[in-house]
């Protein structure tokens, strides 16, 4: 049994830390070795450069590491949405000189982290310098300035410097101004199994603490300088870099810059996108559901007629179906299940016009092939006349809904949306908005500075009648880490969803499979929307998600190479499947866009009740490859096929009245 | 929705029959075709083939010649039809031409030729005498299955031949198996509506019956999807079964579903997935004589394909790399796929992929290792007659 295996939740977690003023925040408020119940944590002071050594060497179980430490210890774990990070100037990273930055000859690095040194490094690189870099003792940074001379000087020592040399370079500013992206120059890294979910909730609540309590903890530091004798700024100073200049709330945004830094500095030269493996909330239930199937004999034909009946499915129950259930079982306990909950016979689609209101997206992700980067070629944001052409089509067509999908165009603020929302409703007051994936609303969110809640909040009240579940691919961060490494986290993406349904909006979940997910990646993106399913369904607000809807990955013309499982075989398994898993989503929609309708028909015997919609424009499956339109007729025609009567819906799953 | 007990009752008896062996009636077949319940109309035809064939699903590396599209019938399902000689789309290849398409696939392990024509009004006999002559000259050991009944009815009667000496000849020019097209429906009232120029059921019949007692083995082939009611189709597989009691020269049932577009019958919805599922469970339980049920995927897509290997199929028509009747007609699946996305197709539905010749010699069983990258890749859609399919193998 390996050491990983034989720990518990309990024992004592040591960790390295620096004692600079800014990771004060992460490390005061952890629970300590004398805690009686749950994750404790002795917390060990060390300079940046020996955090990671103590970790890299088995001495310190988790450390608070400069970020470049990472590129020699890949297999190290990091803790997700938290770390030390900075959107423009960051005040204690700075570059001392007495000359201008191009005639520097010498750099004297002040007890310099790995990552100031590389950070510094790129960004003179940037500009055509390479002066030399030499080691100097902690402290005597300032001093060795003179000359062509300059120094590097980190953390507290850098304190009050801005302003006591001709010419500062401060290095989060200056790689902001550079490639528009944060800088995250620590996070927590953990040698791989030592931390549990428990922990890392514990991390995630010390930060919360900690950022809270800024006041206090700057003026302790205060305190304590000008015990020790040495000189201190005031109060308000510190508390503003703790709450302003410094991030410990890491997002997408925040992991974009961290990605590009790694990027940049390895010594392939950013040739391939770097990856960073976060520990995510996901292998939550997954250790014991493993131990489950090895131990448990499982019978599949019984799981069926349970999950037929309405009996909720475990992980490991529905991990061991999607491996080994007969295609014709799972399809006839799904279609028991359809019948259950939908005993007319009546499937149901839509009609609605999906609009892509503009096609430039900051997110890179490497299958998509319709968005283009921020001042790349054709551009593109749908004016009021254009909208307004599409929408006016979309009601003479007896559409319902729009389904109004975009990039994460930095240009477009919260009020855009607001004056947008508005004015559709007002023009035309029978269309219902189901928009902005949760991708869309965290871009918005951070964009703003604001809470996901606040900025549903306000869309909402602007006439936001829905979210679609875009962007969802699979809600598991081993894949999304591998295939979009900008986009949002399952958490952040999860949150979105929960926070929409707290205010009593409606959702739709989706999947995209087709990325060599293994069962355990599937049946966690299945558990996890269950979980925030059940948490919608008891809060009284009234929101949740209306409909599942899984589609297999779209290969052709996409820039990601994988060797994908996107059969249709695979697709009626796994829509069967989802059917059965979750016991509390109403609707379960085809996906014939991608499939064709031939199989989107029988998909309506392997659990689906609904035909999605006549889609009167969809830009960006169609660039990768999916090309079936259908019209209404031709829908009805699928759905009597299939031997059901087909219906108008609105965007709510309710039914229209018979066509005019 | 769900069957009422009389229909899970009459399902019942069904079912026993098939598992005893005991042959099914009209009435039987048109009952499992309305039977509501797909899924389990597919489970009994997959008992039926996993009887026969266990996991295994065949493939074969052949590609098509159409010497000529010059067609004096006018079939109202085809796209190719009815063109005279000098038409902007017209074509007849050259001997040269023929042989030089078999060379252009030198080094590749193509084991079989499928030759289908038009009705030529103006070439000798020997144009079909030779053309196998010249592919044999090339390649001695390749399988030529050419001609299908309704081309050797033309032969007969435009040649004042018997079907056994247009046969005879041919067998002795290079002929080693017929296919199975021209069927389309048995039923007279369909055939004067659809085909009217063709040769007769009973004329269709009589020919695969000339044929197997010369020793040749031979496909069928069933159009759905026109105007033929349910009926129509199960009697036309019952008069398939009937023949193969007598001779069992066939090897190969291949449902065919009708394509709408480019042809004088547009007004036609598009054959539906279900509808495809439940015509192969279907001929797999009538035809309880003929080995095979094959899924032919230019005309139903791949995805429909790959499903079907639970609903009876055992056979997808494999690497065609070279395909024109169905493409003039708007299929939208494309002309060639890889042998590799082929394998992995069928090793996604959980089942074993096995290389045959025509006669179901097997050649190579799937052992599940990486796969080999023979890759063929087709040029543009055929949106025209003029359109070709280009080409070309990458190691």
């Amino acid at each position: 049994m390996s050491e990983a295996d034989s720990r518990d939740v309990h024992d004592v977690v040591h960790v390295a830390a620096v004692q600079f003023l800014n990771a004060h925040p992460l490390t005061r408020y952890l629970p300590g070795p004398e805690t009686t119940s749950g994750p404790r944590f002795e917390v060990h002071p060390a300079l940046p450069a020996e955090c990671a050594e103590g970790l890299a060497n088995g001495r310190f179980d988790v450390a608070l590491v400069p970020v470049a430490a990472y590129l020699d210890n890949p297999q190290w774990e990091v803790v997700p949405e938290v770390g030390i990070a900075c959107r423009g100037p960051v005040d204690t990273v700075l570059l001392l000189s007495n000359v201008p930055v191009e005639q520097i000859e010498r750099v004297h690095l002040d007890a310099a982290s790995r990552t100031s040194v590389l950070l510094l490094r790129t960004l003179l690189a940037d500009r055509g310098l390479h002066p030399e870099f030499v080691g100097a003792p902690h402290g005597t940074g300032r001093g060795l300035v003179r000359g062509n001379d300059a120094a590097l000087v980190i953390g507290d020592a850098a304190f009050g410097l801005r302003d006591a040399f001709p010419v500062v370079m401060d290095l989060g500013a200056e790689w902001f101004s550079r490639t528009g992206l944060p800088m995250v120059f620590a996070f927590w890294a953990a040698r791989p199994g030592v931390l549990t979910d428990a922990h890392v909730r514990a991390l995630h609540e010390a930060r919360d603490r900690g950022i809270k309590r800024a006041e206090s903890l700057a003026r302790a530091y205060r305190e304590s300088r000008l015990a020790a004798g040495e000189p201190a700024l005031a109060e308000s100073d510190y508390a503003n870099y703790l709450r302003q200049r410094i991030r410990y709330r890491l997002d997408g945004f925040d992991r974009a810059g961290l990605v590009e830094f790694l990027a940049r500095v390895r010594p392939d030269d950013g040739a391939h996108p770097a990856h960073v493996n976060f520990i995510a909330r996901e292998h939550e239930g997954v250790a014991e559901a493993a131990v489950q199937l090895r131990a448990t004999p499982m019978d599949a034909d019984a799981l069926l007629a349970k999950a037929a009946d309405g009996g909720r499915l475990t992980l490991a129950e529905g991990m061991f179906l999607y491996e080994t259930a007969d295609l014709f079982a799972l399809g006839a306990a799904a279609d028991a299940r359809r019948q259950a909950l939908h005993p007319d016979g009546i499937v149901t689609y839509i009609i609605d016009r999906n609009v892509n209101y503009t096609n430039v997206c900051t997110a890179r992700c490497r299958f998509c092939n319709f968005y283009t980067p921020p001042k790349g070629p054709n551009p593109y944001v749908l004016t009021r006349e254009q909208l307004a052409a599409k929408f006016s089509e979309t009601v003479a067509l007896g559409g319902v809904q729009i389904l109004l999908q975009g990039g994460l165009n930095p240009d477009l603020g919260i009020e855009w949306y607001e004056d947008f929302f508005r004015w559709a409703k007002r023009d035309f007051p029978t269309l219902q908005m189901h928009a902005l994936s949760p991708t869309e609303i965290i871009h918005i969110a951070h964009l703003e500075g604001m809470t996901i809640h606040d900025t549903l909040v306000r869309l909402h009240a602007a006439g936001l009648d829905s979210l679609p579940g875009g962007g969802a691919e699979m809600l598991h961060d081993e894949i999304r880490n591998r295939i979009s490494p900008f986009k949002n986290t399952t958490d952040e993406w999860l949150e979105v969803m929960r926070q929409a349904h707290r205010i009593g909006m409606l959702s739709t979940a989706t999947m995209v499979f087709g990325f060599q997910e293994t069962a355990e990646h599937t049946l966690v993106h299945l558990d996890r929307l269950r979980r925030v399913q059940d948490e919608a369904l008891a809060n009284p607000a009234g929101g949740k998600f209306t409909a599942f809807i899984a589609w297999p990955f779209q290969a052709d013309g996409t820039n990601l190479k994988l060797r994908d499982d996107t059969s249709p075989w695979r697709y009626l398994r796994t829509q069967a499947l989802a059917r059965l898993y979750l016991d509390n989503i109403d609707n379960l929609q085809v996906s014939w866009p991608t499939l064709g309708p031939e199989i989107g028909e029988v998909a309506l015997r392997f659990g689906a009740n609904d035909f999605g919609s006549v889609m009167i424009e969809e830009n960006v499956v169609s660039k990768a490859g999916a090309h079936f339109m259908l019209d209404a007729a031709r829908i009805e025609h699928h759905v009597q096929q299939a031997g059901f009567t087909p219906a108008r819906r609105r965007q709510n799953y309710t039914r229209l009245q018979s066509r005019a | 929705m769900k069957p009422d007990s009389r229909q899970l009752g009459r399902f019942a008896e069904i079912a026993t029959k098939v598992r005893a062996g005991v042959p099914l009636e009209l009435d039987e077949g048109a009952f499992l075709y309305r039977y509501p319940d797909l899924l389990a109309l597919g489970q009994l035809a997959n008992e039926v083939r996993e009887d026969r064939h266990g996991d295994r699903t065949y493939f074969n590396i052949n590609f098509h010649i159409n010497p000529t599209n010059v067609c004096v019938a006018d079939c109202k399902f085809c796209s190719f039809a009815r063109l005279e000689e000098g038409m902007p789309a017209a074509y007849t290849m050259s001997l040269d031409e023929i042989r030089q398409k078999l060379l252009d696939r030198e080094g590749q392990p193509v084991t079989e030729i499928h030759i289908v024509s038009g009705l030529h009004g103006e070439l000798p006999f020997d144009y079909y005498l030779d053309t196998l002559r010249v592919l044999k000259e090339v390649r001695p050991d390749i399988h030529l299955k050419a001609y299908t009944a309704v081309e050797i009815q033309y032969f007969a009667d435009k040649y004042g031949m018997s079907y056994e000496r247009v046969l005879t000849e041919l067998r002795d020019a290079g002929l080693d198996s017929m296919p199975g097209g021209g069927a389309e429906i048995f039923a007279e009232r369909v055939r004067r509506k659809i085909c009217r120029d063709k040769a007769t059921a009973d004329q269709w019949l009589d020919i695969h019956r000339t044929a197997h007692g010369l020793g040749l083995r031979t496909n069928c082939t069933m159009l759905f999807g026109t105007i033929e009611t349910l009926e129509e189709r199960v009697d036309h597989m019952l008069r398939l079964r009937a023949l193969q009691e007598e001779t069992g020269g066939f090897q190969t049932f291949i449902p065919l579903a009708f394509h709408p577009d480019g042809n004088s019958l547009g007004k036609l919805p598009a054959p539906t997935g279900v509808d495809s599922l439940r015509t192969y469970a279907v001929g797999r339980l009538m035809c309880s004589n003929i080995d095979h049920i094959k899924a032919y995927w230019i005309m139903i897509g791949l995805a429909t394909a790959q499903v079907a290997q639970s609903f009876g199929v055992d056979d997808l028509d494999g690497t065609v790399q070279e395909e024109k009747i169905y493409h003039m007609a708007g299929a939208e699946t494309p002309q060639a796929m890889t042998r590799g996305d082929l394998v992995r197709l069928i090793r996604e539905a959980g089942r074993v992929a096995v290389e045959r010749d025509t006669l179901y010699n097997v050649r190579w069983i799937d052992d599940g290792a990486p796969l080999p990258g023979i890759r063929v890749d087709a040029s543009v859609p055929y949106s025209s007659h003029e359109g070709r399919v280009r080409l070309a193998v990458t190691p």
